[in-house]
């Protein structure tokens, strides 16, 4: 009488997000797992105060004691470069959780509810997209003055409309699913649906589109840093080693090439392992 | 008897289209009537008028009674709290009904939990002896499965599962087997019509196929362009049709006995529903139009429990006849 239904190996809960991630968003996961583990015992993994000046080591090579070498005031590199990747890391997961934090809602409620309220919450993220990403951030330092967590709130004012619009038209298709009238006709008041059948099924994209913001977020961080408006010495700050290498490059390539290389490592680790999100919550490619 | 469920003079607009225009129609409890009609003609929106559940674009007239309380006049939070419990409702497809990021054994006990308060174990306790009820095979082991691991027809159980959740007195069943295979079709009819007779559940059943309706009603109403056309037992709709589109309906139905390819099909159009035909919406297309037919029919009765809305079906002193079966229509 009844249909047998086939047998297949089971998963449980959130079967949209488990299952084998693909090869290239592993090896971004393995290579964030090793960056954050890094940012994390930076204090006891660094062989030096980063701050430590060694008059006798000014522009110092490659040694045992000095990996990295050592800049123009003959401080350890290696050391500076895994503080200031812990500082430049955190400022970054901190913009963007920022940037979540305060998009998703308004994505969500912007979607859901659309109408009036969808203009009030989109025009001025409107606004804030008609800017350019580097204006606004200065804009926003010029009236605060430098700092790292100035640089924080920047950089989640450049990407809070990002993520709204994004969540947003999510939120729109999500909406119109059957599930979502299904809820509404099991007695689910508005807050419950969002909550329980909204969110989950529309954030995907956020989440992709997040994962890969962190890497140029630590990229930002960095523009600003290097131009002054960022971190400020003698805090160490990947922008500013950067800067500072810059000025002895010839002499001394690694005070540069190191910094540089953490960059870029990171960046593609967060490009990966957004690509291999995608790849997972969107069979279809959409979101581009 | 108050009838559980009473449509007065309903009518709902979105803008300027007339989707459903003054039905009046009455479900007596433990019943389960057939609303018949093809696509677009207001099935749907007077099922999501029940439920509360039409766009905010939507204006609805008249009452619809329930327990001889006019739904339309409750606040948002009171019809929500109906919705679910008293009344629930099967969509048309069970695989986009489903949420896709939960399990089907939580969406069955998020619907208890909505309602009732009940702590987890208990709504879980109840949401497997749902699935069990419904016909899902092992339960338990199925009940952490996610919506697309499992087949349609079986999917379409889970829907009735959380339909049926609080033990509703009325159930708005709308197409619930199109989506279907012709196969599972009939199982999931046959569930509706034992958990019918085991809970007393009234239901309200759309159909757009006939002989869906025959196979589960007693009675069945048939709706043209958002008009109620003829209300009658389901086998005086098959054996003594009194409206013209009744017939023309009938006429289309796929017919063994007929030569392959060819499927007759009623001339003409649906009309426009922004500018619709003044008086009988079917008049346009209809074989016995004459000139009343600028002027709404009148529910007249035909036989016992068999109205229809038609001029050339009213008996000459068809006005009174007609107000009387308005004003005594809910004898049944």
């Amino acid at each position: 009488m009844t249909e047998t239904a086939l047998e297949l190996p089971r998963r449980r809960s959130l079967p949209r997000l488990r299952g084998r991630v693909g090869r290239e968003a592993g090896v971004g996961l393995g290579l964030l797992a090793v960056l954050g583990l890094l940012a994390v015992l930076a204090p006891v993994l660094a062989p030096h105060s980063p701050e430590a000046i060694d008059q006798h080591r000014v522009l110092g090579g490659l040694t045992w004691a000095h990996p990295f070498g050592s800049d123009a005031l003959g401080r350890d590199v290696l050391s500076r470069v895994l503080f200031a990747f812990r500082a430049s890391l955190s400022i970054s997961l901190g913009a963007v959780a920022i940037a979540l934090a305060v998009g998703i809602p308004i994505g969500v409620a912007a979607g859901y509810f659309g109408r009036a309220l969808d203009a009030v919450l989109m025009r001025p993220i409107d606004l804030l997209l008609a800017f350019p990403a580097l204006l606004l951030a200065l804009s926003l330092i010029a009236i605060t003055g430098p700092g790292q967590l100035v640089t924080m709130f920047a950089i989640a004012a450049i990407y809070l409309p990002i993520l709204a619009r994004v969540v947003r038209s999510s939120t729109l298709a999500v909406a119109s699913e059957a599930y979502v009238e299904g809820a509404r006709a099991r007695g689910a008041s508005h807050l419950r649906t969002i909550v329980q059948h909204v969110v989950p099924n529309a954030i995907g994209p956020a989440l992709v589109q997040a994962s890969v913001l962190c890497g140029f977020a630590l990229q930002i961080e960095a523009a600003l840093a290097f131009i002054g408006l960022g971190a400020q010495p003698p805090t160490p700050s990947l922008g500013l080693m950067l800067f500072d290498g810059y000025q002895v490059l010839e002499q001394a390539p690694w005070a540069d090439v190191f910094p540089g290389l953490a960059i870029a490592i990171t960046v593609v680790a967060f490009n990966l392992v957004g690509d291999g999100l995608r790849a997972r919550l969107d069979p279809r490619g959409i979101t581009r | 008897m108050t009838p559980l469920l009473r449509f007065r003079s309903v009518s709902v607009r979105f803008g300027d289209v007339s989707a459903v225009d003054d039905v009046s129609l009455e479900l007596s409890e433990g019943e389960l009537l057939g609303l018949v009609g093809e696509s677009g003609c207001g099935k749907t929106t007077l099922a999501l008028a029940t439920m509360g559940l039409l766009p905010s674009s939507a204006t609805v007239e008249g009452a619809i009674d329930f327990r001889g309380q006019d739904l339309l006049a409750l606040s948002e939070d009171e019809r929500r709290r109906l919705r679910g419990d008293r009344i629930s409702m099967v969509f048309q497809d069970p695989a986009a009904a489903l949420d896709p990021a939960f399990s089907i054994g939580d969406q069955v006990a998020e619907t208890i939990r909505a309602h009732r308060p009940v702590g987890r174990r208990e709504a879980k306790a109840r949401a497997l002896s749902l699935l069990r009820e419904v016909g899902i095979a092992d339960a338990e082991r199925r009940y952490r499965d996610a919506p697309h691991r499992l087949s349609g027809g079986m999917q379409q159980r889970v829907v009735i599962a959380t339909a049926l959740a609080n033990e509703p007195s009325l159930l708005i069943a709308d197409e619930p087997t199109t989506a279907l295979d012709a196969t599972i079709q009939a199982q999931i009819l046959d569930l509706i019509r034992d958990l019918r007779r085991r809970h007393g559940t009234t239901v309200l059943l759309i159909a757009h196929d006939l002989g869906v309706v025959a196979r589960l009603c007693r009675r069945a109403a048939v709706l043209y362009a958002g008009q109620l056309v003829e209300t009658a037992p389901v086998e005086r709709i098959f054996e003594a049709p009194a409206h013209p589109y009744t017939r023309a309906l009938l006429a289309a139905l796929p017919d063994r006995s007929r030569p392959r390819g060819a499927l007759a099909a009623a001339a003409g159009q649906v009309p426009d529903l922004a500018a619709p035909p003044p008086g009988c919406r079917f008049a346009p297309r209809c074989p016995l139009v004459r000139d009343e037919c600028v002027r709404r029919p009148l529910r007249t009765a035909v036989s016992s429990g068999h109205d229809v809305a038609c001029w050339a079906a009213a008996p000459a002193a068809s006005t009174a006849a007609g107000e009387i079966v308005a004003a005594t229509n809910g004898g049944r």
